[in-house]
């Protein structure tokens, strides 16, 4: 008798015990009535804002969640994450979060208007993608090792999106992993530095790889490695700096954010139904072509990770010489 | 053919219900804003620019272009009826209509430059075909240097050719180029002259810039002038067609025009004010009826029409081409494109050739509609111009409001331009001109992106500039026209003095 009691108290608390898991409590679905801003750090029409139209769409036609997207672009992020650490955390302000307000901007401005962990849920990760090293095919180089002995030769010119840009990033921390020294020339985004390297005016630049897969394919260019940890499926025969020795993993990440404060179950919510919506056939799909590697997190995982990327681009950014004064 | 098999590719793009549509409404705003005295192309631009973003770059660039030349067959409209010119180029075009008005021939000269407008932009469209496939071509081997030298000739030639004089139009360029200086350094990213305020770390919006001192200016400028809004003229419809002769005496005045005009238009930096100036004072040394310029003949409407129309299409040369603007409103169609992500330029033609031959088609097209908009649907213009500015004024200035919000969802951007548009009315007030100020604000960055570009790559060495055959070669011709124009000046100030000490003794 008491046993089968403490058996069905067992059950019972075992059962209670995973009604308030957080993994039963919330499943995929609307959590608003209202319609949810999706606030863009980008003017329309990048990656990060079709990120945020792909995930509104789904949203509404897989949830019935109505999502609008609100492009804040402007000082390098951080107006729009400003704008939504001020908004009420009911789940219907939420930020397209990046590396540029959340990763490079605390370090790299001598003051900006939040805390990029203490204003903010970090809500849900949604991926990464990577860029890597492109030089002209008339210089003869393939690998990491040649690169190296050909930048001691003669020094290099490179073309990046701007200063404290993810490339511009990358091209300072490729310089110090391999000794070498080459200059920097930014450009307004990186179509026009591209152009400039088809017109021969630059021996080599920094972007995305996905992005650039066509001239890879064209011999147009030469993609000497990416700075993922792994090889992107997209761009099969372009290894890593990792796997050529040079421990370089620089990643552009998207996620989304909220404003602090926001109560455990809407935060699950949105989580759970991010991650189903982003784990779709059809939507991981449309993030391949994006060049994003989506992988799942909780939103303790996403903050952790806010929280390492800040410390981990910190040497980077200041041996970068971007910080402002 | 190439060339025909490429613009009938673009119309076959241009044709399309939706970019026929875009067309239309670009033309038929343009119309509407050139109509409206005070409020020009650029200021019509400036304000659909928001609306641009969302459409297909294709569409936009149609649009934006219908505004521009169709604000050129309205401008003429006011000018005759009321001798208020609807668009500064239309000023020429006062000289004659309006003294045509006066005579009862207010019909003939409407008719007359319409037809003289759209021949204008058929000339335009040709020399635009025939000419920038192959100056793209040319511009494909600029490197930043080259580039460099490019835009520092347009400097100069906007600021040597400005209608206020080139003491007054240095001012504005070197002004607009201050303002363009704020913001974020492209080379090093530090801040410069913000101030401390985030919003101006990006710098100013050139929607920004261009709504304050061309609309928001402007309409201060017309409360100031109190204007009635009535057409003091009427159109007598039973003489509307010109006769015979006068159909003769058109031909080779519209041939002139165009052919000036579309120099002008595709030099960078001027545009179809001093295309239409031009044009006129060339016609009146060498017309027939030269001696009656002045008094009210046809030629005389038609001349600065077909000149100005055909500048508005040249400027797109070398605009897309080098991606240097032929006139103030093309530096807006450089934004605009930038913002849909195309950076205009030599590739631009080989990486998006239905863009440009769809433009290139859509400017036949978008003549086509203005001839009926312009002839058989006058009278809706010239009522237009009955309404009073107390209705039109006001929804205009809510609409700019509306179209600087939109740019970054921020209140900042209206606060700015109302500034901006306060200190573009002291400077009208004072004779100075605002386009040059677009120019050098446009410009001023581009040009000191690529200096400094083209002294990174040099690594430092100056002498870059001079050693290639392009920028060496421009450079020369900017030199050329500062010496000109500083030898224009020194002489005129001498016979200004003589003339001064003669009056003294």
């Amino acid at each position: 008798m008491i046993n089968n009691q403490k058996v069905l108290l067992g059950a019972g608390l075992a059962a209670l015990a995973l009604t308030f898991a957080p993994v039963s409590i919330a499943a995929p679905g609307s959590w608003s009535s209202e319609p949810v801003r999706i606030v863009v750090t980008f003017p329309p029409g990048g990656t990060s804002d079709l990120v945020a139209r792909l995930l509104a769409k789904h949203l509404d036609s897989d949830y019935g969640q109505k999502a609008v997207v609100d492009n804040r672009p402007g000082a390098a992020g951080t107006v729009a994450a400003d704008y939504v650490s001020r908004q009420s955390a009911d789940g219907t302000t939420l930020l397209l979060a990046n590396n540029a307000p959340f990763t490079i901007s605390p370090t790299r401005f001598k003051s900006i208007p939040y805390e990029p962990i203490e204003d903010f849920t970090h809500v849900a990760y949604i991926g990464a993608s990577a860029p890597g090293l492109f030089v002209q095919p008339t210089l003869g180089i393939n690998t990491v090792e040649e690169y190296i002995a050909y930048a001691k030769s003669k020094e290099l010119a490179y073309g990046s999106s701007g200063v404290g840009s993810i490339s511009h990033i990358l091209g300072e921390a490729v310089d110090a992993k391999l000794g070498i020294q080459s200059i920097h020339v930014p450009y307004k985004g990186s179509s026009p530095a591209i152009q400039d390297f088809r017109a021969g005016v630059l021996d080599m630049f920094y972007d995305m790889v996905v992005q650039n897969k066509d001239m890879i394919a064209d011999k147009e260019a030469i993609a000497i490695a990416i700075a993922s940890p792994e090889r992107n499926p997209q761009t099969p025969n372009v290894p890593t700096f990792r796997e050529q020795g040079y421990d370089v993993v620089i990643e552009n990440w998207v996620g989304l954010s909220a404003p602090a404060g926001m109560d455990a179950k809407t935060t699950e919510t949105i989580n759970d139904t991010v991650l189903a919506i982003f784990s779709s056939d059809e939507v991981k799909e449309r993030l391949i072509e994006l060049g994003i590697t989506h992988s799942a997190m909780t939103s303790a995982e996403y903050t952790q990770f806010v929280a390492d990327s800040i410390s981990t681009w910190a040497p980077l950014i200041k041996s970068a010489g971007i910080v402002e004064k | 053919m190439e060339i025909l098999a490429n613009f009938a590719q673009g119309l076959s793009i241009v044709l399309q219900p939706e970019n026929l549509m875009y067309c239309f409404i670009g033309v038929f705003l343009g119309t509407f804003i050139g109509v409206l005295p005070g409020i020009g192309s650029l200021a019509a631009i400036a304000m659909i620019l928001p609306l641009s973003f969302y459409l297909d770059p294709t569409s936009a660039l149609v649009m934006i272009a219908g505004v521009y030349y169709g604000a050129e067959y309205g401008g003429s409209i006011a000018s005759i009826l009321m001798n208020i010119p609807g668009t500064p180029a239309a000023s020429i075009t006062c000289i004659d209509g309006y003294p045509l008005a006066k005579k009862g021939r207010a019909g003939v000269a409407l008719f007359s430059t319409a037809i003289a407008s759209f021949g204008g932009g058929m000339i335009g469209m040709l020399v635009m075909a025939v000419l920038a496939p192959s100056l793209a071509q040319l511009a494909l081997s600029f490197g930043p240097p080259d580039y460099f030298a490019v835009i520092l000739l347009g400097l100069v030639a906007a600021s040597a050719v400005s209608n206020g004089g080139a003491l007054k139009g240095i001012t504005m360029v070197v002004l607009g180029l201050m303002l363009g200086s704020i913001g974020i350094d492209l080379t090093t990213g530090d801040q410069r002259f913000t101030m401390g305020i985030p919003e101006l770390r990006d710098g100013i919006h050139i929607v920004i810039v261009a709504m304050g001192l061309f609309g928001v200016s402007e309409l201060i400028a017309s409360i100031r002038d109190n204007k009635k809004g009535s057409a003091t003229q009427s159109i007598d419809y039973n003489d509307f067609y010109p006769s015979k002769s006068e159909w003769k005496s058109l031909f080779s005045p519209i041939l002139r025009g165009g052919a000036i005009g579309s120099f002008f238009g595709a030099l960078p930096g001027t545009g179809q004010t001093i295309a239409a100036a031009i044009a006129y004072a060339v016609e009146k040394r060498i017309s027939p009826q030269k001696k009656k310029f002045g008094t009210g003949v046809l030629p005389a409407v038609a001349v600065p029409e077909a000149a100005n129309n055909s500048a508005t299409q040249t400027a797109f040369i070398p605009t897309l081409t080098l991606g240097v603007p032929g006139s103030p409103p093309m530096a807006l169609v450089i934004g605009a494109l930038m913002i849909h992500g195309i950076t205009p330029g030599p590739r631009l033609l080989t990486e998006a050739p239905d863009m440009f031959w769809g433009l290139i088609a859509s400017f036949l097209i978008g003549n086509i509609m203005l001839l009926i908009l312009n002839i058989p649907l006058i009278g809706i213009w010239v009522r237009l111009l009955q309404i009073p500015y107390k209705y039109m004024y006001p929804t205009i200035i809510v609409l700019i409001c509306m179209g600087v919000y939109s740019l970054n969802n921020n209140v900042f951007d209206i606060w700015l331009t109302l500034i901006i548009g306060a200190i573009g009315y002291v400077m009208r007030l004072y004779k100075f001109e605002p386009a040059p100020l677009l120019i050098g604000f446009v410009l001023g960055p581009l040009m000191e992106e690529h200096l400094r570009r083209s002294m990174l790559l040099s690594r430092g060495d100056a002498m870059v500039f001079f050693e290639r055959p392009i920028s060496a070669t421009l450079i020369a011709i900017t030199v050329g026209i500062l010496a000109f124009t500083a030898y224009k000046s020194i002489s005129n100030y001498r016979r200004f003095k003589t003339s001064s000490s003669q009056l003294t003794k």
